[in-house]
Formats: structure tokens, C-alpha cells, sequence
């Protein structure tokens, strides 16, 4: 299965990075010694566990909490082997080191939805060996045989007696610390499994969890940066006259995105930022329009000379679909979309001498400070990381561009800096979700069977605008920068002409049976750049697939569920999802007067997950009343997070099935903040009921996989309702 | 110089008049509990109590305040000294990523001062001017509605209690 986490993975692989110590780039300095700072006295067997002489332990959070629960998900894990309650561990988020890189990518960066599935084992066994030292220091130290020692509640008990861990932290730091300890068996887990209160619910129920825009250092000034309004544009001239007159303003300085404002007061840099005078040179993105884009769109994917790349191709590819008993064709498309995490971007960045200190809430606090290091100036052992909660990530914050602007900033004015991006800032200079159009073929079997898939899709790619970004801050100090920048540029030809973008194919041809398979995708990119969006390729190849599989029921009259039913004997996982859901939400069964059910299942980041909207037509509004979901995940850590990101993802996806849609004029995105790019309220969120299938399996990602079956789902619905085949995102009945 | 109560204190503070409240109360007197959302009022992720009203700090001049009481999130309650709706944020594992909480819990808390048994389109009228990105909606729902008189009859009393509600009737007031 091709995932997000692969693409990534893919492009150090693609890049030859992994092979000439890219990754270790930036973290050489830091790789000494263990990943946190020592604490006099204290037990220190890894980078990932502290134990104190007064019973403190502390647990570095290699992956970061953005909203997903990982934190209390990872913590859990170390609390189980650790015999403690999670609760009684100190979290703190870790600093760069290369003890931190996630198995899976190969560097330190939380995205994929693949957190728990990659450190499900190394981090318990981190833990289990720490429990084990402990227990051979109290053995040693009571002067006791092992076997008569247990651990509990971070306390070693012996002959009625308890001793907390701390106790024995002298002794252990002298040992040995023990390897390959065993794990504890799901039969003995009183901690992973069970349904309590998350972790950071408290500080973030009385505004005291700090995210990144929340640092406060010495002598801070805030900046404010205007940019291009066609992203990309160089900036031609300024004048910065009357901005240097406003109260407070201190500097105003170029930059690589544009002009910055400096100022005592964000306030005040606002203000300013408006009395800027500017002009920008012209680029090729201005000359692109959302009407002008899609009819490239169109007559690219009618351009049968213009092949494309090979997602997929597997039996006769699409050679049959011209004898089959029943063929059907039709056109989806899906806009590009921006994150809008509720925390608009923002870096604080401290200097002293030459070294900086950068405050921030990234998904990549290695490309963070590859950043700093990279536009900064910065050695890479100077560079110390503070990373914050996240209010949101969602894809957005993995790259360095945040970064960028403030280092160059504080470095150019010589001052501590929090530059702070507006809503419309954040809107208007995201890396957005591609934009697809899609032609979907298939032939379908007078039983209902699925002999052909066909898919031809058309739109931007992913990587090229990624491995620009990236490159550059994750590259090895010897590389000489210009040469690092053209190099950079390289994914943009690559992934147009030799190597399909895997996102593109993103889970649009794999769930069901089909012996027959050719998906290509034809890049046709007008120069906006694009970015992982929760659940990447997913989010709008699922809508495609999913709303196609039930045009083909239809067309052999065979029942949607039945017709899935009988098209993915091969997919165990889904399967499942698919009969509880069908169960829970009462699939076929009479609904109120006016409600209809839509149904949509999906693999993604290993998981499998069904939905089932149900959906009204109030006038030409689509009410969504309920949506009733099945995930098959694997083991599951905390069933109440795995619930909550299921929801989650249901409501994420459900503003951009209903609202979600950027549109260009003249390279300029035409939405700048949540009145004319609106979000779901709570007057209009469905009720969400999640079932999770019981399974001993390695756990799967979680965060994405309740995205991508929504929209189908509810267009689904919506056909049953009104009888309009809604083929564009965002659903729009005429 | 402009003067006002900011959780019981009475604070003065010399700014531009036009500065936002949220601004003010952010990064001159450090709570930074209180968030930057979207600067048009929209999301409400900044709302704080202006003598008792909810209120988007973000669009509000601090030269508006003067003489009025603030309340921000941290006047609300403490970890150690909960307010009651976030001890519910916590019992029902309310935050995702949290940003927008503060501002949820101040809406709510708003209403919950006015109108102590809100029906469910009470709590939605009060609290749609509060954006949740990660759609946590459903569970600030429960929470509000577990702290309602209802709620809290029905908490302290351990059992099920039929509570007629002249707004909701018997069966919402038990879900």
C-alpha cells in the first residue's frame, strides 16, 4: 500500500538523500550524548526516559501534538511497560536529535498518521528495559532475588514493602541497562487499551498548554510580512516611507517573501505593514485564473496524445473496458483547499551571538531547524529548538517557510523576532491540496463484479512543490547553497515527466477486487504550490472512487453495500468496517421522512474505514443529520482518541465536502479568512456515532483515515435525496 | 492612559487606543491564554467577558474597555481551582489541539451566567461564533450540557431524574 508516509519517504529515497547522510545533516552536533540535558543524579538509559532520585519521570515526546492525541498516545505506551500511571509522568516535547527520527521516515517529522504504528515497539521496549534496570538496581540495592521484586505504579514492591523508582536511580545509572526486555502481552495491558481523560486536556481547559505563538523571550519585537499577492512573485520595488513614520515601527526590511515590518507591538506592525507601498514582478501564476485553469484541465484530460505517468497497471490494464457488459464513464473534480489551522503560523526566533534560539509548533522540528541553518546562517550545533502544541497541523506546518522569514529577519535587524501571519496571511500563502480532474472508467460484470478500472487523472502534483521546500533546509552542510537550491528545483521535471507523485494514486484503485487496473495521472500545474492536506491524495481520490462505486451499483441495479460487499473479498480489514457500520447506522432500514443514507468505505494509513451519512435537502441545502463510522485500526491505545480523530476527520472533511474551495483571479487566491472560506459550525455539525472494530492486530494510523469517505459519503446521500449526481467538490445542488 | 479590570485587577495600561484587547492582554500583560484566531471576529478563539458579555477581543479597541471588567481564561478558572464547565472540558477529553478552547470555554461560560438551562439550540446559537478546526463540537456539547441545571441535578443526584424543561421536554433533558 502506497502511503503518505511512503511519499515521504520516497522522496529521500528519490533524492538519493538517505545515501549521502542528508538526514543526518542537521543533527550531527546534536547526535552526541542523549537528546535532552542531563539532570545531576538522575537515571538517564535513553533520550526518551529520566528518572529523578525524587521519583520524577519524565518522558521526551518524540512526535508532535498537534490536536491527535499523540502525546497522550506515546505516553500511554511508556506508562504500560514503565509500570506508572500515565499521569504520573512529566511530558515533555523533544528537542532535534537523531534519536527522535521517526522509524518509518527516517527523519524527525510527525505526519502520515504514523506515529503509533512506528513507535508502537521501540518506544515500550525504551521503557520496558528502563523498568527492567530499575528492577536489577532495587534487586542489587535490597539485596533480594529478582523474582521476588514487581513493579507497580512506579514503585518496586518486595515482601509487603514499597520503594518508589527514585530510589534506586543511583544504583541503576552504575548498571548496565538492560536490552530486549520483554514486552508486556495485550493480556496483561492495564494501561493501553483503556478509555480515560487525555493528558493535555487540562492545560489546554484553562489556557495554559503554550503554543508557538504564545513564546515570549527578552526584548521581543514583532514582525509583519507583506508578500506577494500572486504567491511566488518577486518583489520589484517598495517604499517604505510612511510605514517607517507609524508608532512604534523600528525596521523594515526585504526579504526573501517580501517586505517585513518591525515594530514594539504586533499592533503596530499591522498597521504599518498597510502603509506599505510595493510592487511585484510578474510571474506565470498571474496569468492563471480558477476558469482558465480548469479548461487546461479539460482539454488535458481530453489530449489522449498527453499519456501521463503510471500510477497503476496491472492485468489488461484498460484494454477489456470495451467489451464489457456494462461500461461506465464519468468526469469528477476536486479544488485546490488551504488548511486553515485555527493557529495562523507564526516563529519567534532569539538570537545570541551566533547561535538562536527558535520557539515554534512544527510537524517537523528537523526541517524547522534545517531552516534556521539554511537561511540563518546558522551552524547547525547553534541552533536550539523549543518546540510548542501545535494549534493545528493538518500537513501545514512540515515545512521550513515559517522559519525562514524570522531568522532573516532577526538576523537582518539584530533583534529577538516573532513574526505573526494574519488569517489572511496564513490563507493566501499556503501550500494547498491539489486540484484534480479525473475521467473514471470501469466495466462492470452482469453479477456486479468490478473486471476493469480505469482512471485518468489530471492536476498538479505534490512532490515537486515539497522537495523545493525541503530541500534546501534538510541538506548536508556541505552542500554549496546555490547548488542545494537548483537541485531543489529538480522535483518539479521529475515528478512531471519520470516518477508518478504517489499521492496521486493515493487509494484510488486499491480496495476493491478489479483484476484489471490502469491508473495515470497527467501533470498540469499552473504554478500555485500544493502541500499535504490531512490524508493527502486520499482526500479527493477517495471521493472519486467512492462516488463512482455506487454509480456502478446503480447501473447494475445491485444494492451499494452489497455491491462493495461482493467487490472486496480480498480486503479482510474494510470488510469488517464495512458490516459494522452497515449494522450500526441500520443501512436499509426505514429512515425518518425525507432522510436518505449515502455509504463510502476506504483504506488509508493502514486502516479501513466506513461511513454512512445521513443526509436531507432542505431548498438547494444539504443537511448532513448524522454520520455513522466504522474503523478498523488495529490495536487501538485509547479508544476515546481514536473516536475523537475519527469525528474529527469526519467534520474536517465535512467543511471542505460542503464549503471547501480555493479559487485564483489572476494568480490572486480569491478567499482571505472564514467569511468567504467559511468552516463548520456547530449548528450545522452532525451528530457522528464511531464504532471501532475489536482487533489484536499492530495498531494503524488514525489521525487521517475518518477523512476520506465523508464527502463521498454524503454525495452518496445527497443522489438518493435529490436525485443530482454531484460529481464537483464542493457539493453545490443547482 | 486607559484603565479597566482584568480578572479582579485593576490594571492601566498606555497603548495606541486602537490596539485590540486581545493584543493587549497577550503580549502587555503576558496571558496567553487567550488566542489569535482570525483579527475579523470570525472564529472566536479570542472571546473574553466584557462585564459579562462575550465578547471577540481581536476587533475590540482596548479605548472601549476603559472602566469595563475583563475576564480572559485565566480569570476563569485554574488548574488547581477549576471553573465548573473545565472541569467537563476535562472529564470529557473536550481538546484536540486545543487552540480554540479558551474561547469556547468563555463563550460558554457566558452563556451558562445567563441562562443556567440552555437548550441544545441555546448552546448552538451561543457558541456557532466559535470555530473548532479539529471538530471537537459534539464534545463541547456534552460538556456544556453536563454542567446545565439539569446536568448537574442529574450528576449529583447519581440516578436519572425526570427534569421537565419547558424548552426541550423530558427527553432531552435525560440524553
Amino acid at each position: 500500500m502506497k502511503t503518505a508516509s511512503m511519499t515521504r519517504r520516497l522522496f529521500l529515497l528519490s533524492t538519493g538523500a538517505a545515501a549521502t547522510g542528508l538526514i543526518v545533516g542537521c543533527s550531527t552536533a546534536a547526535a552526541k550524548g542523549r537528546g535532552y540535558s542531563a539532570i545531576a543524579g538522575a537515571f538517564e538509559p535513553n533520550s526518551f526516559i529520566q528518572i529523578t532520585p525524587d521519583n520524577q519521570i519524565i518522558f521526551y515526546l518524540p512526535s508532535s501534538e498537534m490536536g491527535q492525541g499523540i502525546l497522550d498516545g506515546l505516553t500511554t505506551l511508556i506508562a504500560e511497560e514503565l509500570r506508572v500511571q500515565p499521569s504520573a509522568i512529566d511530558v515533555r516535547q523533544a528537542s532535534l536529535h537523531e534519536d527522535y527520527k521517526n522509524p518509518e521516515m527516517g527523519m524527525q517529522a510527525t505526519g502520515g498518521s504514523n506515529a503509533t504504528r512506528a513507535q508502537f515497539l521501540p518506544l515500550r521496549q525504551a521503557a520496558a528495559d528502563t523498568a527492567a534496570a530499575i528492577r536489577n538496581a532495587a534487586a542489587k540495592q535490597l539485596n533480594q532475588p529478582l523474582d521476588k521484586l514487581s513493579l507497580a505504579d512506579g514503585h518496586v514492591n518486595v515482601d509487603g514493602k514499597s520503594y518508589a523508582f527514585g530510589e534506586f536511580v543511583a544504583v541503576a545509572a552504575l548498571m548496565p541497562v538492560p536490552e530486549n526486555s520483554p514486552l508486556r502481552s495485550p493480556k496483561q495491558f492495564d494501561q493501553i487499551g483503556r478509555e480515560r481523560p487525555r493528558l493535555d486536556a487540562l492545560a489546554k481547559s484553562t489556557g495554559t498548554a503554550v503554543f508557538g505563538i504564545d513564546a515570549e523571550v527578552e526584548n521581543l519585537f514583532r514582525a509583519v510580512v507583506v508578500r506577494s499577492p500572486v504567491l511566488g512573485a518577486a518583489l520589484q520595488s517598495f517604499d517604505a516611507t510612511a510605514a517607517l513614520k507609524q508608532s512604534g515601527v523600528v525596521d523594515v526590511v526585504k526579504i526573501k517573501s517580501g517586505v517585513a515590518v518591525v515594530a514594539q507591538s504586533y499592533w503596530q506592525a499591522r498597521k504599518a505593514a498597510a502603509a506599505l507601498e510595493l510592487t511585484w514582478e510578474k510571474t506565470e501564476l498571474g496569468s492563471w485564473s480558477s476558469d482558465s485553469i480548469y479548461k487546461k484541465f479539460t482539454e488535458t484530460l481530453n489530449d489522449s496524445s498527453q499519456k501521463g505517468l503510471e500510477c497503476c497497471d496491472e492485468g489488461e490494464g484498460d484494454k477489456l473496458l470495451d467489451q464489457a457488459e456494462t461500461m461506465v464513464a464519468a468526469d469528477y473534480y476536486a479544488p485546490y483547499l488551504a488548511h486553515a489551522t485555527m493557529e495562523p503560523l507564526n516563529c519567534t526566533v532569539a538570537i545570541k551571538g551566533d547561535s538562536c534560539e527558535i520557539y515554534l509548533g512544527t510537524q517537523s522540528v528537523q526541517a524547522s531547524a534545517g531552516a534556521a541553518v539554511y537561511y540563518g546562517d546558522f551552524d547547525a550545533d547553534k541552533v536550539k529548538m523549543h518546540p510548542a502544541f501545535l494549534g493545528g497541523g493538518f500537513g501545514r506546518r512540515s515545512l521550513g517557510d515559517d522559519v525562514a522569514e524570522a531568522v532573516v529577519i532577526a538576523k537582518q535587524t539584530g533583534r529577538n523576532i516573532q513574526v505573526v501571519w494574519s488569517r489572511e496571511d496564513d490563507m493566501s500563502n499556503d501550500f494547498y491540496r491539489p486540484a484534480a480532474l479525473v475521467r473514471m472508467r470501469a466495466g462492470v460484470s452482469k453479477q456486479g463484479l468490478i473486471e476493469t478500472w480505469a482512471v485518468r487523472r489530471v492536476g498538479p502534483n505534490i512532490m515537486g512543490h515539497m522537495i523545493d521546500e525541503w530541500f534546501e533546509v534538510l541538506a548536508p552542510d556541505y552542500l554549496n547553497k546555490g547548488f542545494a537550491d537548483w537541485l531543489s528545483k529538480l522535483g518539479h521535471p521529475i515528478f512531471k515527466r519520470f516518477i508518478a507523485d504517489p499521492s496521486n494514486g493515493d487509494g484510488i484503485y486499491g480496495d476493491y477486487d478489479t483484476p484489471n487496473k490502469a491508473v495515470r495521472h497527467v501533470t498540469q500545474d499552473p504554478g500555485l504550490r500544493t502541500g499535504f492536506w490531512r490524508s493527502v491524495g486520499h482526500s479527493s481520490n477517495a471521493f472519486f472512487k467512492e462516488s463512482f462505486i455506487d454509480e456502478l451499483a446503480q447501473s447494475v441495479g445491485i444494492d451499494e453495500l452489497q455491491f462493495r460487499l461482493a467487490n472486496m473479498k480480498n480486503n479482510p480489514r474494510l470488510t469488517e468496517a464495512t458490516e459494522l457500520v452497515a449494522a450500526k447506522a441500520g443501512w436499509g432500514k426505514a429512515l425518518p421522512k425525507g432522510h436518505f443514507h449515502g455509504l463510502a468505505t476506504h483504506s488509508s494509513f493502514g486502516s479501513a474505514v466506513a461511513q454512512i451519512a445521513e443526509v436531507s435537502i432542505q431548498g438547494s441545502k444539504i443537511i448532513v443529520h448524522k454520520v455513522t463510522a466504522a474503523i478498523h485500526c488495529g490495536m487501538v491505545v485509547n479508544p476515546g482518541i481514536v473516536r475523537d480523530q475519527v469525528e474529527g476527520g469526519i467534520i474536517y472533511g465535512l467543511t471542505a465536502a460542503l464549503y471547501g474551495e480555493i479559487t485564483l483571479l489572476d494568480g490572486v487566491i480569491q478567499q482571505t479568512n472564514f467569511h468567504n472560506y467559511p468552516m463548520l459550525r456547530m449548528a450545522d455539525a452532525p451528530e457522528v456515532e464511531v464504532h471501532i472494530v475489536e482487533s489484536q492486530e499492530h495498531p494503524e494510523g488514525v489521525g487521517e483515515p475518518g477523512l476520506p469517505p465523508l464527502a463521498p459519503a454524503v454525495a452518496n446521500a445527497v443522489f438518493k435525496a435529490s436525485g443530482q449526481r454531484l460529481r464537483d467538490l464542493p457539493l453545490r445542488l443547482s | 492612559m486607559i484603565n479597566f479590570k482584568l480578572n479582579n485587577n485593576p490594571v492601566q495600561v498606555d497603548i495606541d487606543p486602537d490596539t485590540p484587547l486581545l493584543w493587549v492582554v497577550r503580549d502587555h500583560f503576558k496571558l496567553k491564554g487567550s488566542k489569535f484566531g482570525c483579527g475579523m471576529g470570525l472564529c472566536g478563539a479570542c472571546t473574553m467577558h466584557v462585564n459579562g458579555e462575550a465578547v471577540r477581543t481581536c476587533t475590540l479597541p482596548v479605548s472601549a474597555v476603559q472602566g469595563a471588567a475583563i475576564t480572559s481564561i485565566e480569570g476563569l478558572g485554574t488548574p488547581d481551582n477549576l471553573h465548573p464547565l473545565q472541569q467537563a472540558w476535562v472529564e470529557h477529553s473536550v481538546p484536540q489541539c486545543g487552540y480554540c478552547q479558551s474561547g469556547q470555554l468563555m463563550s460558554a461560560s457566558a452563556l451558562l451566567a445567563q441562562n443556567p438551562n440552555p437548550s441544545d439550540v441555546d448552546i448552538e446559537m451561543a457558541m456557532n461564533g466559535n470555530i473548532c478546526r479539529c471538530g471537537t463540537y459534539s464534545k463541547i456539547k456534552s460538556a456544556i450540557k453536563s454542567v446545565t441545571k439539569s446536568g448537574e441535578a442529574m450528576r449529583t443526584q447519581g440516578s436519572l431524574v425526570e427534569i421537565f424543561d419547558p424548552v426541550i421536554g423530558n427527553k432531552e433533558a435525560n440524553s
